[in-house]
């Protein structure tokens, strides 16, 4: 556990870094595998731990897959640090960790391997601050992780086929699912269908979700958004309102659900920071989600010897990410000239098209759920948008009227992104508002430059550092 | 009580107890202590940083830092990254149940 080199430094223990972890180390490569959660598999593959119990659920064959990289990780020679957060990239591949909130330490890197994955994007609406609004992904965790349902009924709202996912769980744990509440029209962007070759197991399990929620009785509510959360102290009521074709609300047709828990979703961003802390250029671009890792193709970055691979360089799903550890992974092994030529071209030839049908898949749904800049500019004043410090939609307005309007000026009067989260649940938010507010493009802007710590760190973990 | 939001498929060892706000509630080794304070009945777990106003768990996943919690007398720990211990002694900021 003491390892202070790895030949290859894998960060995050969802897919992309399980499936990269498996073809390193069946190749005699030395490889340190980390992620800050109690469990291997990162969210996609969360399972009812063995400590809790067993759980009466079947996989579909992508999680199949998924178990098989799990048990692989475990049989094999890697290096797994659960519990374990990095707190800064250095020069020369040197990583500050913080193991167990306790022990920092710095581990020397040949390569790293960035698989951070993605998290959850909002829409801010009256009263989400609430207890008893939770996201969807919090939704999944309650009942794959812990065993547990977040309330006997619940209530989702949104955009995007999480929603559904989310909505599935539920009711497959036994739950009782109110509604679903979804922002787009089913049929508003067909035309991008197009973009839909070959996604036949990912169609599949998408019809089956909607069928069990179908045949559940459960109301799916088309071009409808969530407009206020009330309750005294916890979340008591959700109002609800039809939008038209362009997102506006049409007015008197309004609809109240009493329900005690609302899940939220509005897609996913990808986690970057740790590759703007390491120095990688990020870009901005709306067919993979927003702000990306730049890569070439075989995924290393503009940092020579750091690769990116999942979610954080698009958002496309569980089969991209399995598609990118393999080709991160064949490309370091081709590097540390542990393959072959040919074999290498040949292998790279069949992943790098399949990665093309990928990004494809999730240029789909990035454009069709893309949050529209009206939905934004429509957030009432009072609105709170940074749960850390408390700064609402108003005050947003009002500083950038008054100039403060990049990532990086806000925080002078606002404190938006110096909280606990650091930006984390803000951060996207406040990019997609600053751009709605000011019609400038994401693109032309520059996003808040990162500094270690990344996360909050004790004053203690720091003096156990000693060197 | 407190069973009614775990999920029957599950099989469960034996339960633990843990204190919430000094009352005693059961929990399941291995499960998160926001998802035994979840099925609990607590939802109101940490005062907003500025304006004081109550909130819960919100990402469910380490993310946003609403879901604060005091645990055996150390504050501000993520209850959805920790996980229950026998006797672990757990403070919101109000409770929540009656």
């Amino acid at each position: 556990m003491n390892q202070t080199q790895a030949d290859v430094l894998i960060i995050g223990n969802g897919f992309a870094g399980i499936v990269a972890a498996n073809r390193l180390a069946d190749a005699a490569v030395d490889v340190v595998l980390l992620d800050e959660n109690l469990h291997i598999g990162g969210q996609l593959l969360r399972q009812v731990p063995e400590r809790l119990g067993r759980a009466a659920s079947h996989a579909d064959h992508v999680k199949k897959a998924g178990r098989r990289f799990i048990a692989g990780v475990k049989a094999k020679k890697i290096t797994v640090l659960n519990r374990t957060r990095v707190l800064g990239i250095y020069p020369g591949h040197e990583v500050l960790i913080e193991e167990n909130e306790k022990k920092v330490r710095t581990l020397k890197a040949g390569r790293i391997i960035l698989a951070t994955g993605g998290r959850e994007k909002f829409l801010p609406f009256p009263g989400w601050t609430m207890p008893g609004v939770i996201s969807g992904g919090a939704v999944q965790v309650l009942i794959k992780s812990s065993g547990v349902l977040p309330a006997r009924e619940i209530l989702v709202g949104g955009s995007g086929l999480f929603l559904f996912s989310v909505a599935y769980e539920c009711l497959k744990a036994g739950g009782r699912v109110r509604a679903v509440l979804e922002r787009t029209g089913m049929l508003d962007k067909l035309p991008l269908a197009a973009q839909l070759p070959r996604q036949w197991p990912k169609l599949i399990e998408g019809a089956r979700f909607m069928s069990r929620i179908i045949f559940s009785g459960v109301p799916l509510r088309f071009r409808t958004r969530v407009v206020e959360a009330r309750g005294r102290g916890r979340l008591e009521q959700v109002v609800a309102a039809k939008v038209d074709g362009s997102g506006k609300i049409i007015p008197g047709r309004e609809k109240t659900y009493e329900t005690p828990l609302l899940a939220v979703s509005h897609g996913f961003a990808a986690n970057v920071e740790l590759a703007q802390m390491a120095g990688c250029g990020i870009e901005f671009l709306d067919e993979r989600g927003g702000w990306v890792a730049v890569t070439d193709d075989h995924l290393e970055t503009s940092v020579p010897g750091i690769y990116a691979a999942g979610e954080i360089t698009g958002i496309a799903g569980a089969l991209k990410s399995i598609n990118e550890g393999e080709i991160a992974a064949l490309a370091i092994l081709h590097k540390m000239e542990k393959c072959a030529e040919s074999d290498f071209k040949a292998r790279m030839k069949k992943l790098l098209a399949a990665r093309r049908r990928h990004l494809q898949f999730g240029k789909y749904f990035n454009l069709l759920y893309r949050i529209p800049a009206a939905d934004y500019l429509a957030i009432p004043d009072e609105t709170l948008v940074c749960r850390c410090e408390d700064v609402t939609m108003g005050e947003l307005r009002k500083a950038v009227a008054n100039g403060y309007d990049t990532p990086a000026t806000l925080k002078i009067p606002l404190r938006t992104a110096m909280g606990d989260c650091q930006g984390r649940t803000c951060g996207p938010i406040i990019y997609d508002i600053l751009a709605a507010l000011t019609g400038r493009s994401q693109a032309d802007m520059t996003p808040l430059v990162v500094r270690p710590p990344v996360k909050p760190i004790k004053i203690d973990s720091l003096a156990s550092f000693s060197e | 009580m407190t069973d009614e939001l775990r999920i029957a498929a599950v099989s469960r060892r034996p339960a633990i107890h843990i204190r919430v706000n000094g009352r005693s509630i059961a929990a399941t080794p291995g499960e998160t202590v926001l998802a035994a304070l979840t099925a609990a009945g607590f939802s109101t777990l940490k005062k907003s940083n500025v304006r004081g106003e109550a909130r819960g768990a919100f990402c469910g996943m380490g993310v946003c830092y609403e879901c604060l919690v005091t645990v055996n007398g150390v504050p501000k720990q993520r209850s959805c990254m920790t996980e229950v211990q026998d006797n672990m002694e757990i403070q919101t900021y109000e409770p929540d149940p009656s």
